[in-house]
């Protein structure tokens, strides 16, 4: 065992270091569909999270109370759901997306909506009244207020889309489910450290692990870094 | 014809368990252009409210409110904004965007689409006007409540409203600030075109620039009228108080058929007042219309004097508040730090009060 965590250390470093191209192709293909689904979430929940944010309605509760239960929704899950609509008998199945990036894209954009949408809501929610008083009396209308109000609560949204980014780059139940872990196609970070421990082949295992923490890592830094650190 | 007229105006706050909480009362007043009207009351009376509710920020729970003549209560998105700006509201704590003072003042003018040119020379007048041209370019939220409050003032006064909407804005103001607001606002009245609404808690401010003042008690507007007519015959005892009628007594008046003179009796202490009042009145005396003295006075211009015994005196840096009792009436007096020195003024000590049959009011 001792043997086995070193060698694959080694081989780890190996493969960092000279670039291997399988592993370059895991991470391109993990970054693009996260990033593309935390980008095509952060378009529709902005919007959709200050929308809430800024109105009241009846029913406003029950809507913030589903919103918070699928912030935390289970991925694999998720990926069930996304599998049996685009499988080939589902309703989605002309479409012949199961096992692409374009699925894997769409069950982690239905995974990061909430995430975004939350976080945008509550930092929408959280500015001082008066501030939002203030930009109304002073003429804005509701496009120049929601500008205002997105300006001032920046910090937490932008938080809120690299939190969602973190969740989606590290999640594995439902890409593996409708990606299919299709080597240089649809295998990511998540689904190739699964199959290569299954493999015994540790040390591609342990360099994309190490990848995948520098990345948690940056996130986190830039995240904490927002929280507290002045404009 | 009125600018801005309410009817019957109501706010009602409903909290959680359905608890209700009525902010606002069946107020009711109009204002005519050029006016200045002022709301005064203690804090916590619903100033603030009744004017969010003017800015159009807050819908009333009951009422009516029109804008020249045109109803501003039932509005749609567009028009809420087209009336908004004809108003500008000034609140007593400032608000200003986390962004630069020069940005912060251009807001409301960018928001309008006015012409860039336009905008820098409007903001470099008015950057003189409050004296924050050496802070131009610092963050607003960086600066003392003082200059943030100045900021708030320049990014209103700018867009030139056709209403001011003034909340209480002097209470946080140091002196050379208050000063500094002092002349903006007679600068604004002495256009006859703008209107003014300010609130306030100080009797003093309010007589300073109202044409008309509103007197606004937990949340009920109890008198309306002119700052002369409100500060020398206050309706009830509660708005004689709040404008500076510290010494409030019950008593029975009658007016004596020979002399035409009013003889008030409360409880053992017999009064004699100018006032054409009888049956049930309340007599109210400002404390600095009595007059203190060591010795019994030796003119009579005073209809009334008592010998007292001084209760205790309170300290209030170049006035002092002595309170007298006499026959078991407790009368308020300021005198100034210099003369209760003179008369050497101390707790226990015998004095006599005296006071005009003419300065005293009867509710």
């Amino acid at each position: 065992m001792t043997n086995e965590l070193i060698d694959g250390m080694i081989e780890a470093f190996i493969l960092i270091f000279t670039f291997d191209q399988e592993m370059w192709d895991i991470i391109f293909v993990s970054i693009r569909v996260s990033g593309m689904a935390t980008f095509l979430a952060a378009l529709i929940s902005l919007p959709l999270g200050s929308y809430l944010g800024l109105h009241e309605f009846r029913g406003k509760k029950t809507v913030s109370n589903l919103l918070n239960t699928f912030m935390g929704f289970p991925p694999v899950v998720m990926g069930l759901i996304i599998f049996l609509l685009l499988s080939r008998s589902g309703p989605l199945g002309g479409l012949t997306l199961l096992y692409t990036t374009t699925a894997m894209i769409i069950a982690q954009l239905f995974l990061a909506i909430p995430i975004i949408t939350g976080t945008t809501k509550a930092a929408i929610e959280s500015v001082d009244p008066a501030l939002r008083e203030t930009v109304q009396s002073l003429g804005s209308n509701n496009r120049q207020l929601w500008w205002e109000l997105i300006k001032e609560s920046k910090k937490s949204t932008i938080a809120g889309i690299l939190v969602a980014f973190g969740q989606a780059i590290s999640e594995v139940g439902a890409v593996i489910i409708v990606g299919g872990n299709i080597r240089w196609h649809t295998r990511t970070f998540t689904t190739a450290i699964v199959v290569h421990t299954r493999m015994g082949e540790f040390g591609m295992a342990i360099a994309l692990g190490i990848i995948l923490i520098v990345i948690a890592f940056i996130l986190n830094y830039t995240f904490t870094h927002l929280q507290s650190g002045k404009d | 014809m009125n600018l801005v007229e309410l009817q019957n105006i109501s706010k009602t706050f409903y909290k959680k368990d359905d608890l209700e909480h009525t902010v606002l009362s069946d107020i009711s007043f109009s204002v005519k252009r050029g006016e200045c009207f002022t709301i005064i009351g203690p804090n916590g009376c619903g100033k603030t409210t009744l004017l969010r509710i003017i800015a159009l920020l807050e819908k009333p729970t009951r009422g009516k409110m029109f804008y020249d003549g045109k109803d501003i209560i039932n509005l749609s998105n567009k028009e809420i904004v087209m009336y908004r700006r004809k108003f500008s509201f000034v609140r007593q704590k400032p608000v200003v965007l986390n962004t630069s003072v020069v940005n912060n003042i251009a807001y409301g003018l960018k928001l309008r689409n006015v012409e860039k040119e336009e905008i820098i020379s409007k903001v470099k007048e008015i950057l003189d006007l409050v004296g924050l041209r050496g802070l131009a370019n610092k963050n607003a939220r960086s600066l003392s409540g003082g200059e943030m409050q100045r900021v708030a003032i320049a990014m209103n006064f700018i867009l030139s409203p056709e209403i001011y909407l003034l909340d209480e804005v002097s209470a946080n103001l140091d002196p050379k600030n208050a000063a500094l607001l002092d002349e903006l606002i007679t600068k604004i009245k002495q256009n006859k075109e703008k209107t003014i609404i300010l609130s306030t808690h100080d009797p003093l401010e309010a007589i300073k620039y109202a044409d008309h003042i509103g007197v606004l008690i937990n949340g009920k507007l109890t008198q309306v009228d002119t700052p002369d007519n409100i500060f020398t015959s206050p309706k009830d005892d509660f708005t004689a108080h709040f404008v500076g009628y510290e010494n409030i007594f019950e008593g029975i008046a009658h007016i004596d058929q020979k002399s035409g003179l009013n003889r008030i009796k409360i409880k053992d202490l017999n009064i004699t007042a100018s006032v054409q009042k009888e049956g049930n009145v309340k007599v109210c005396i400002r404390p600095e219309s009595i007059v203190i003295a060591k010795t019994p006075p030796a003119k009579t211009s005073f209809r009334n004097s008592f010998k007292g015994k001084i209760d205790k005196i309170r300290d209030l840096g170049n006035i002092c508040h002595v309170f007298v009792i006499c026959d078991s009436q407790k009368f308020l007096i300021t005198v100034t730090k210099q003369s209760r020195i003179n008369l050497d003024l101390k707790p226990e000590s015998d004095v006599y009060i005296s006071f005009k049959a003419t300065d005293i009011k009867c509710l």
